[in-house]
């Protein structure tokens, strides 16, 4: 075998990758649970979900740009969404998931924060999208509902 | 019975096992320094903003502000999905775009997302999001890095080999590790 025939077939590996079709992908851990709960009631009563592991479907409206450890879940209802975090490199999701549907699996964590530690996260949050962040916009203390997330299926 | 040339098989090894990690060493060697800067940059992203501007929509029915929001960008096709962060916004997903309608004023921030060619793949590769058998491949690498290093210290023997002024490369290579690292404890 010469060169010519490993670069043909590496050129080969890449075209057929590429147009290998986009079906429902897995990220981490494969989920357990069969039941959903709505993203509005964890939000109505966060605390009653606390350290539960819950799943939930909906549209994936934001990613994580930088390191994709992140992703937010859009609510059943309007103006509401969760995110759903997971730990650096234990996931990594990719931008174009953005506008598709994700079931994602993972345990409720309720924390109160302080003003400081607020515009501590929003200045991170700002520079991992590269946007501007002012810190007179935030008011505090705040209650942060996230999911702790342990796997998905995006589709 | 045959002496056994140890060198020359430190040497065999050592040449044959950089031979089969150049594309791998190459992958992660220029990821890593695109990672590196990632406060700077977006390593694994091209992403353009820019503003578009229609006129206000000032329905209140969301199907009527999502035909509207189409409408108006000449858009061809139904989006992916539709959110509402908040009652002035409306958020249009089509593939690697995303509109985002201020309703009230009309002003629309266009985001298009697209991969950075080749550079994408290595980071992904180099950060293991594939996981599975990439793992298995990645720890490999790592093993091979080692004997790499290893092997690599005693290919020359005399005054060039690990006991001539190759010690003392070695260690400047030991020392810079360490010596950041006590002034990083220290001092920041």
């Amino acid at each position: 075998m010469n060169y010519k025939h490993v670069l043909s077939i590496a050129v080969t590996i890449v075209l057929v990758s590429s147009m290998v079709i986009a079906g429902p992908k897995n990220y981490g851990k494969k989920l357990t649970l069969k039941e959903k709960t709505k993203v509005s009631d964890i939000l109505a009563n966060p605390e009653q979900y606390n350290g539960k592991k819950i799943l939930v479907e909906g549209a994936v409206v934001d990613v994580c740009a930088n390191r994709g450890c992140w992703i937010k879940v859009a609510s059943d209802k309007e103006f509401e969404s969760i995110r759903f975090k997971v730990d650096d490199g234990v996931i990594v999701f990719p931008m174009d998931a953005k506008g598709k549907t994700a079931l994602a699996e993972g345990v409720i964590s309720v924390k109160k924060y302080t003003v400081e530690e607020l515009i501590e996260q929003g200045k991170h949050h700002a520079e991992e999208q590269g946007e501007e962040f002012d810190p007179s916009t935030v008011t505090g203390p705040k209650t942060v509902v996230q999911i702790m997330g342990e796997g998905a299926v995006i589709k | 019975m045959a002496e056994f040339k140890w060198r020359k098989w430190n040497n065999i090894l050592h040449r044959d096992i950089g031979y089969v990690v150049v594309a791998l060493t190459l992958i992660y060697g220029i990821s890593g320094l695109a990672v590196n800067h990632i406060a700077d940059w977006n390593p694994n992203y091209k992403i353009e903003k820019e503003i578009i501007t229609i006129s206000p929509i000032t329905t209140t029915d969301r199907e009527q502000i999502v035909a509207e929001a189409i409408s108006k960008l000449n858009l061809t096709g139904e989006p992916k999905n539709t959110f509402r962060p908040d009652p002035e916004t409306l958020q249009l997903f089509y593939d690697k775009k995303t509109y985002s309608v201020d309703l009230p004023t009309g002003n629309v921030l266009l985001e298009s997302t697209r991969p950075r060619r080749v550079l994408f793949e290595m980071n992904q590769l180099h950060v293991n999001a594939p996981k599975k058998a990439w793992t298995i491949i990645a720890d490999l690498f790592a093993v091979a890095l080692i004997m790499m290093a290893i092997t690599g210290m005693f290919m020359l023997k005399g005054p060039t080999g690990i006991t001539g002024r190759g010690k003392w490369f070695v260690g400047i290579g030991v020392l810079i590790p360490l010596l950041y690292w006590v002034y990083y404890m220290n001092f920041q």
